[in-house]
């Protein structure tokens, strides 16, 4: 019979039968099996992709850890080594701690907005209605426009003198004419000027959270939801205790992006306000570039820049562990 | 039994209309804030000055005729044609330079059983978000060491930073849909393992290598940070970045010419963006959908 012929009964894997059959390969090197070959194959296409990676991320990662303890600047290419003397400088600096103070607020408040903003646009796009499509494709414009594009538009908007924010609020005589006392200069008066950036930011932000969560809620089999109705859950009770522990991996990644976007931009400050006035808007991410790059000062700059990422990791490892966690 | 059956659909249809009018006037609000800044911004683009600065009369409609001026303005007396071109062969690169890594980077993590592969992809992926903010200054020396400060070229090598990763993410979720039975056909038929991802995966693969190079576009749009931090010569400036900066002189902003310049490349970008948005959020949320 055909089964004595393999060794030890059952279904023999290719590789050991070609062991019995020619006892020579048994010499042959590791590297020349199969599965040697195509790991070697599989690397080989990743090294690039890595290498790059490698090269122009991780290192600059750790170079700015070494630049951050040097007085590199500049003008000057040979740095000293100075220890913790950049952080320690930045901790004594008064702006710092309003730009980590509105770094915080800025993200946190803003965070707050775009995640009830999109909440509710998501459950009204859930609907299903007439134009779905076309609203849909316009109420997402503010993400899709590249972000110095349109904060332009903001900025204009926000015009000391022709703002037609202010514009309308007079006509509706909610203020006085310009020059009037309550006339609001939006990016000239410090409280007003955090509340603008913080605006632009939201209205930037929240067609992402809207699109994220929707996705996450069409993933949701509406079984379940049926399930849980005919169980006698309310709308609130299934929202609480069914729609958000299943979307619950998304909303993590999506909050994790959100986070890491809104806290490390520069772009929307930067052209809105440049910290002022008076530093009033000052974040962590222009206090960083103007100390760097304009003020020359690149190992201070790093240093306040490096000041981020214990604020970015919480949001770093929420998203490594809802990925790792899928991993079946 | 008439009436009932007449009068069933007419309640129907009310509630129908019903629904959609709280839907609408719940929407409403989103779309206002969502599109009014963008009108604001074509509005203002093909103005004339002088009708910018009435504010008398509604500012919302023209009180003078409608101009081109502000974009003949920026051809003229401006770069914003290098600008145009400069983005151009900057895209063109990141693209080229994403999907020579990135193609072959999602393949051997979708597909060839690597060790560590998951972990590595999570690992690749991760990068992208190490945010230009930290990046940036220790960049700054690499992009001076190779001399390539003040030229676009310093871009080129800069933006894969980021579109390196989020093509990567997406191609091997893309990968992993392509049955495995076309690669191993071809493997039968006697092609190598090269050869049936040249010959038989990467034709059927050109949806996903299109959006990899669309988001190797339309990133590198989003950026402002690194343009403005290596590249301080007008001439080589891309776009976001001229407008922003080349069009203030001092306290004076050419309103009408910086909107103009801002919505002619704003308004592509967005359009091919909004296309493709769903594939931006399921390369991003996508392994926690499945």
């Amino acid at each position: 019979m055909t089964q004595l012929s393999s060794p030890g009964g059952g279904p023999t894997p290719p590789g050991s039968l070609s062991v019995t059959m020619r006892p020579r390969d048994r010499a042959m090197s590791w590297w020349r099996t199969p599965t040697a070959r195509r790991y070697v194959f599989g690397y080989t296409l990743l090294a690039p992709a890595v290498l790059y990676v490698a090269l122009l991320v991780g290192l600059p990662f750790l170079f700015s850890l070494y630049l951050a303890m040097s007085d590199a600047s500049v003008s000057a290419p040979i740095a000293r080594f100075v220890g913790l003397e950049n952080f320690k400088s930045a901790l004594e600096n008064a702006v710092f701690y309003t730009a980590l103070r509105n770094s915080i607020l800025f993200t946190v408040g803003a965070g707050i907005m775009k995640g009830l903003l999109g909440t509710t646009l998501a459950f009204l796009l859930l609907q299903p209605f007439k134009g779905r499509k076309v609203v849909r494709a316009l109420v997402v414009i503010p993400f899709t426009l590249p972000i110095a594009v349109s904060v332009l538009g903001w900025k204009w908007m926000f015009d000391s003198q022709f703002s037609v924010i202010n514009w309308a609020l007079s006509r509706l005589n909610l203020i006085g004419g310009y020059g009037s006392p309550d006339w609001p200069v939006w990016l000239g008066q410090p409280g007003l000027a955090l509340l603008s950036v913080m605006f632009v930011n939201v209205w930037r932000g929240f067609p992402f959270s809207a699109i994220v969560l929707l996705a996450g809620l069409t993933s949701v089999p509406p079984e379940i939801i049926e399930a849980a109705k005919v169980d006698g859950a309310n709308f609130i009770t299934r929202f609480r205790k069914v729609i958000v522990p299943m979307i619950a991996p998304i909303l993590f990644i999506g909050s994790a992006f959100d986070t890491v976007f809104t806290l490390s931009d520069l772009s929307i400050v930067y052209l809105l306000t440049n910290g002022g006035p008076d530093g009033a808007t000052e974040i962590l991410p222009t206090l960083a570039y103007n100390t760097g790059i304009r003020g020359g000062a690149l190992g201070r700059g790093a240093a306040i820049s490096l000041f981020l990422f214990p604020l970015l990791l919480p949001a770093m490892i929420l998203l490594l562990r809802t990925l790792r966690r899928k991993q079946y | 039994m008439a009436t009932v059956t007449a009068a069933a659909p007419r309640t129907q249809r009310q509630r129908d209309i019903r629904r959609h009018v709280f839907i609408y006037l719940g929407l409403s609000p989103f779309l206002v804030i969502a599109v009014f800044p963008i009108f604001w911004m074509v509005i203002t683009a093909i103005k004339q000055d002088a009708d910018l600065y009435l504010m008398d009369a509604v500012p919302f409609w023209f009180r003078q005729w409608p101009t081109w001026h502000n974009f003949d303005f920026l051809f003229h007396n401006t770069s914003y044609g290098a600008w145009i071109v400069n983005t151009m062969l900057i895209s063109f690169w990141v693209s080229a330079i994403t999907i020579l890594t990135a193609v072959p980077a999602g393949y051997a993590l979708a597909r060839l059983r690597l060790p560590f592969a998951e972990n590595l992809g999570i690992g690749i992926f991760m990068t992208y978000l190490v945010p230009a903010i930290i990046l940036f200054i220790p960049l700054a020396r690499v992009v001076s060491t190779l001399e390539l400060q003040d030229s676009w070229w310093a871009l080129v090598v800069v933006y894969p930073t980021f579109t390196i990763p989020f093509c990567t993410w997406l191609l091997m979720g893309f990968f992993k849909t392509v049955p495995f039975e076309i690669e191993e056909a071809a493997m039968v038929d006697g092609c190598g393992q090269l050869g049936a991802l040249v010959r038989v995966v990467l034709p059927v693969s050109w949806p996903g290598i299109i959006t990899a190079i669309i988001f190797s576009f339309t990133l590198s749009m989003q950026d402002f940070l690194y343009s403005l931090a290596f590249v301080s010569v007008s001439e080589e400036k891309p776009v976001p970045l001229g407008v922003a900066t080349e069009l203030i002189r001092g306290d004076i902003y050419f309103w009408g010419s910086l909107m103009a310049g801002a919505l002619l490349v704003g308004v592509p970008v967005a359009i091919i963006y909004n296309l493709f948005l769903d594939k931006f959020i399921t390369g991003i949320t996508g392994a926690a959908i499945k």
